[in-house]
């Protein structure tokens, strides 16, 4: 518990405007010395938003700021690390092509003499401070090493040391756990507490409530923009919390009935990817998938399962493997014949690769059949077939769109645009379907919906690869769990027999070599 | 043997300098076609200094005021690309694209107005002195090494120490490190604190001061004026040199050797043949077609600055 | 409430437009820009802007000169004026197509002298009658642009090579190997130039008697506006047109839908390059009938300009090439009558093409200084309702 009570940062009526929404409406509440904080909401609740105030990214509509009890006004990021506010982003700010060292000291580069514009820097003082400070708060790093190198734990530990390097007192943590294993979790929450046993205070931005449960003093709560209250953490479930989070009681679980498999659908033998620095991404991978099934793919992002899926469709080749679909070889077949011959895929990414961002609705929801008739018939479109597809998927789909098929896609909201990926994919009434973070960024009634309807594609047979970062997705979605760990099957199992924890635990590597 | 040597060095290091403001300009991000139109309006500017003043001062000294004049306009000229690119968000292959039509545009009109409206003459011309060239004794002597302390320009050694100077700034400053993180992550160079807009801008201006130098340098040894034909692709090599180097100065260097040695050997090659004159045309070729081979081979490995030519809007989180 | 800054913002908006009409109301803003910003030039040399002005529209046949030399006329200098337009059309239509795909094609001067040269070289020094070395002329033209063409988009796809700095690199390699073939055997030692083409395979009929006028008439003016036709109708209707913008919009997103990135990227090199082509021969075989050695047609870069102006769009292009012609030839009578230079033209393109950079930021602009005044005036709504 803190020692004083006193409040080091007040805020007062904070609100915060952006064109289309109100993200942050009158919110004040104070954090004290000392203590560490949680902010809690789901998706979109105006969490970071609310702590972008606080780091001097924007600048509130209404409202003040008070730290250590004088009122300031902060323009930047520069200015907030002058208060001693500083912040880990949840997508890192690392330049990766340049090592640990020059990352931290970034900003506040240490000369050996003044030459002005031509003070060199004091490279070997900067080590010696980050090793200093590595040490006092056990962030184990190589100063030397080139970011790039690093896998995302230890960037996040530079990004951690870019704080204390700069003196914060306020340390501001966003979602730091999105990118972590069970097992890195304690070490990071191991890290926050004795952070804050060294007198810092500590602003933990996160959904995930056990982590809240495990070393919060206290939490605040957000809600669509909104404070729904403060609670010390001791004296609040889970339950209740999460409740606070959407503002009405929901029903977690999924009617899943289990039912017969079908016949064998996807076949993946020994596939391998190297890429184009000649790291192996995938490394001897196989599994089957067969209809009426759904094959849950774990693992902590970056262990390859992205690349399992983007060859499966086609969007990369194999370097060794292959790949049988429905009993024949598809591993040298082209993206357009494997889309025809029935297999369908959400991407990781919907803006980039699964939407044309700049053309209208209504040609997104056709994108992959628009060279067919009765959309294309002699090299000539067809706009009337485009609209009649579109207007049929938007209305099932529920798809919100100010023009209907008019509409310009890069207007939608992501939950839309998800849902026009959905849409499309499962209306190409495709037998082999692949999910990749489908519900990312959504909130939690468009995430019911979307889970309800791959498990309705399951129940009518199709076979269906998921590929999640979200171990609740996967332990209530899933038939069967496959956990990938540095390019490698770790295990192969049926749902039924495992826990989230022992996933956790294979997608750490530590259960060595996984059964054939 | 020697001439080979000295002028392959003549060539290959006015391409130097500007190929190290190509690689400050795109080290922070900015793509930077607009060298060609960089180095003629700096030898525009280099030699109309030269037309208006250089009849007043000693004999040797309005080189040096060229220097100055020179980097000073490519400078002043690439405010407007750095305006274009970082200020109005257009897109950068585009703006350098005009920005070397305009200046091929601009120095042209501005020339023959000139020339006719202050000196009186119908000439898109400007004169130059021409430069005095320097031999090393003893070290000249040398056997082959001894051809690069031979008919040396004084502006070789000039952009020797210029690109000494700019390499340490780069890579041991402050100001270079931050150039350098703006063209990986501006994200990051603007959390902690930075102006990327400023560095930004800062480092197209200094792209546009190099490459102002390095056209005059070329305005010197090649024709001794500056005229129309100073815009002859040498900004599009150093871009290539640019890319080969992977955007690092050494290597660079080691490209722009390559091809000041193809231009040199190809010349030798049709004195020594005793070709007719005629054949210096298909020489010429040689720096441009050796860029195209080696770009064949060296474009799947080339590492280009992550956020290059992307636009950063402080908006995006 | 109304806010101080509401003013120039609402100005902004109504001078750029919002929309579909965005397009050709943010054109003519630049347009206007570059003839303000060509005004204060002129005013300072001392000349009248509005009198430069016209004299340019005298030179390119829209307005009578006051007098005229033995058979010309006004009609002569139209006649004249569309003859230059004609190689800017297809130059313009071959950036926009790249352009459309995501390519830039700096190669059109080279593409340009390459199919000139070729052409002059097979047909323009024989002896085939005009029925069949015309319309050979234009072939080779395509096939010449289309095949350097072939070769850019195939090194861009094949080994991700920059494509501006390889098309650069081949503009010098042609203009250098070409002056060399026209050195040695084709050259006319009076001129400097290449030796002049015969008229049967020329594409313009030059000193064409039309009553008591001569003047000259492009031939393959026409096959120009059909261009612009069949690529008007390929970006609006056809299947390749899609398949081309969406490549040149997000080219994984493309491949993810199945489309052939590398085979649509080649195509689009190739059509552009088959255009450029077409500019050369009507250029080269056309308005003029030598090629000068060593000197790359600064059109091949202009039409840059005038793709932007157009944004992309061909009869966008179409009428932003009769723009930039009229102001190229109109100056020549220009400096005759005013006695300014004739380096203005260039001058005042260039400032055009600046304008016409700034175009996306302009849109932008306007885009967001609307929605703003829309959100002004839904609140201000709201508060009256309130009241």
């Amino acid at each position: 518990m803190p020692e004083s009570s006193e409040a080091i940062v007040r805020l007062e009526h904070i609100t915060k405007r952006f064109p289309k929404i109100v993200a942050n409406d009158d919110i004040s509440l104070s954090i004290r010395k000392g203590e560490i904080f949680a902010l809690l909401g789901e998706n979109g609740a105006g969490k970071s938003t609310l702590m972008s105030v606080l780091f001097g990214l924007y600048e509130p509509d209404e409202g003040r700021i008070f730290i250590r009890g004088n009122e300031e006004r902060i323009h930047s990021p520069a200015e907030a690390s002058a208060l001693n506010i500083g912040m880990v982003h949840q997508h890192f700010k690392l330049v990766l092509n340049q090592s640990v060292t020059e990352n931290i000291i970034l900003g506040k580069e240490p000369v050996k003499r003044r030459f002005g514009l031509f003070s060199p820097i004091d490279m070997k003082g900067a080590r010696e401070d980050v090793r200093r400070l590595s040490e006092r708060y056990g962030l184990d790093v190589d100063p030397d090493a080139i970011i790039s190198d690093l896998p995302v734990s230890a960037r996040q530990r530079v990004e951690i040391l870019k704080m204390l390097y700069r003196d914060a007192e306020i340390l501001i943590f966003d979602e730091p756990t999105a990118v972590l294993t069970p097992q890195e979790i304690e070490s990071l929450l191991g890290v926050i507490r004795s952070l804050r046993d060294g007198g810092k205070t500590i602003i933990l931005i996160t959904h995930k409530l056990d982590e809240v449960k495990q070393v919060a003093d206290r939490c605040g709560i957000l809600c669509r923009g909104k404070l729904a209250g403060v609670y010390d953490v001791a004296n609040i479930t889970t339950k209740e919390m999460a409740s606070l989070m959407v503002g009405y009681d929901f029903e977690t679980t999924l009617v899943k009935d289990s039912r017969p498999m079908g016949a064998e659908s996807l076949s993946v033998e020994h596939l391998s990817y190297v890429d184009d620095d000649g790291v192996k991404r995938v490394d001897d991978v196989s599994f089957t998938v067969r209809e009426g099934e759904i094959l849950a793919v774990a693992g902590v992002a970056g262990n390859g399962q992205v690349e399992v899926a983007d060859m499966v469709a086609g969007l990369l080749s194999p370097t060794s493997g292959a790949i049988r679909f429905k009993g024949q070889d598809i591993t040298d077949l082209g993206i357009r014949d494997r889309i025809e011959r029935g297999i369908s895929y959400i991407p990781e990414d919907r803006q980039e690769v699964g939407l044309l961002l700049d053309f209208d609705l209504g040609t997104n929801l056709s994108l992959k059949r628009y060279y067919q008739s009765p959309y294309c018939t002699h090299g000539v479109l067809h706009r009337e077939a485009f609209v009649k597809t579109g207007d049929a998927l938007i209305s099932q789909y529920d798809i919100r769109s100010s023009q209907g098929c008019a509409t310009r896609v890069r207007s939608m909201s992501g939950g839309n645009q998800q849902k026009a990926i959905v849409a499309r994919e499962i209306s190409m009434g495709s037998s082999l379907m692949i999910f990749v973070q489908p519900t990312r960024g959504l909130d939690i009634g468009a995430i019911k919906t979307i889970h309800e309807r791959i498990v309705a594609q399951r129940d009518e047979g199709k076979a269906v690869l998921l590929v999640s970062l979200e171990l609740d997705e996967i332990m209530e979605l899933a038939d069967t769990i496959a956990v990938m760990y540095n390019g490698r099957i770790q295990t192969v199992q049926s749902a039924s027999g495992l826990s989230a924890n022992q996933v956790g635990e294979y997608m750490m590597g530590v259960h060595h070599e996984a059964q054939k | 043997m020697n001439s080979i040597i000295i002028d392959g060095m003549a060539f290959s290091l006015p391409l130097f300098i500007i190929a190290i403001g190509g690689i400050y300009s795109e080290g922070s991000g900015i793509t930077n076609l607009a060298l060609e139109g960089f180095l003629g309006f700096g030898a525009f500017c280099g030699g109309l200094a030269v037309a208006l003043f250089g009849g007043s001062m000693p004999q040797g000294t309005s080189m040096y005021l060229a220097f100055a004049m020179a980097a000073l306009g490519g400078m002043v000229f690439a405010m407007l690309h750095a305006l274009l690119c970082i200020h109005f968000k257009a897109d950068q292959v585009i703006s350098g694209v005009v920005m070397n039509v305009l200046s091929a545009a601009l120095t042209a009109f501005l020339a023959n107005q000139i020339n006719a409206s202050v000196f009186g003459k119908a000439s898109n011309k400007f004169m130059l002195e021409v430069s005095p060239r320097f031999t090393v004794p003893g070290l000249s002597r040398i056997p082959v090494l001894g051809g690069f302390f031979t008919s040396v320009y004084p502006f070789e050694v000039l952009i020797i120490l210029v690109a000494l100077v700019m390499s340490y700034v780069l890579y041991r400053t402050p100001v270079g490190m931050r150039i350098r993180s703006s063209g990986d992550n501006p994200q990051a160079v603007d959390a902690a604190g930075g102006n990327v807009a400023r560095i930004r801008f800062g480092a197209v201006m200094t792209s546009g001061a190099l490459a102002g130098l390095g056209g005059m340098c070329f305005a010197y040894s090649i024709s001794t004026n500056f005229s129309p034909s100073i815009y002859a692709g040498f900004g599009y090599l150093s871009i290539a040199a640019m890319i080969f180097g992977n955007w690092r100065i050494l290597p660079t260097f080691f490209a722009c050797i390559l091809f000041g040695f193809a231009r040199s050997g190809g010349y030798y090659l049709v004195t020594k043949l005793e070709l007719p004159s005629s054949y210096s045309d298909l020489v010429l070729t040689l720096p441009y077609v050796t860029t195209l081979v080696l770009l064949i081979f060296f474009s799947r490995s080339n590492r280009a600055p992550r956020a290059l030519g992307e636009i950063y809007d402080k908006g995006k989180r | 409430m109304k806010r101080r800054s509401d003013g120039p913002k609402r100005v902004m908006v109504a001078l750029l437009g919002t929309g579909k009409r965005q397009n050709i109301q943010t054109a003519l803003f630049c347009i206007v820009l570059s003839l303000l910003a060509g005004s204060v030039l002129l005013l300072l040399l001392g000349k009248n802007p509005l009198l430069a002005y016209k004299s340019i529209l005298q030179g390119a046949g829209f307005f009578p000169k006051a007098r005229y030399a033995g058979h010309r006329s006004m009609l002569t200098d139209f006649m004249s004026l569309l003859n230059y337009t004609t190689p800017m059309v297809f130059a313009s239509l071959s950036v926009a197509v790249a352009l459309r795909c995501g390519l830039f094609n700096i190669c059109v001067s080279g593409m340009m002298v390459a199919s000139g040269f070729v052409a002059s070289v097979l047909l323009g020094y024989s002896s085939f009658s005009p029925a069949v070395a015309r319309p050979l002329v234009v072939l080779v033209g395509l096939l010449v642009g289309g095949g350097i063409g072939a070769v850019i988009g195939w090194l861009k796809y094949r080994y991700n090579t920059n494509e501006v700095v390889v098309a650069i690199m081949c503009n010098y390699i042609i203009s250098y190997v070409v002056s060399f073939f026209i050195q040695t055997r084709y050259i006319d030692p009076t001129t400097r130039q290449s030796l002049k083409i015969g008229q049967n395979a020329r594409l313009t009929l030059f000193d064409q008697v039309v009553g008591d006028l001569k003047m000259e008439i492009p031939l393959v003016l026409p096959l120009a506006i059909v261009c612009v036709l069949l690529l008007s109708f390929l970006f609006s209707r056809a299947r390749l047109g899609f398949e081309l913008k969406a490549v040149g919009m997000n080219r994984k997103a493309s491949r993810y839908a199945g489309i052939a990135v590398g085979k649509t990227m080649v195509t689009s090199m190739v059509i552009s390059g088959a255009l450029a082509g077409l500019a050369g021969v009507s250029y080269y075989l056309g308005c003029f009938a030598s090629i000068q050695p060593k000197v790359l047609p600064s059109l091949g870069f202009d039409a840059i300009a005038v793709a932007l102006l157009g944004n992309s769009n061909p009869w966008g292009c179409f009428f932003a090439s009769l723009l930039v012609m009229t102001i190229s030839n109109g100056t020549t009578y220009m400096a005759s009558t005013l006695g300014v230079l004739r380096e203005i033209a260039s001058l005042i393109t260039g400032i055009l093409l600046l304008f016409s950079a700034c175009g996306a930021y302009l849109k932008g602009l306007a885009d967001r200084y609307a929605e703003e005044l829309e959100e002004q005036r839904i609140l201000a709504v709201k508060e009256g309702g309130q009241q």
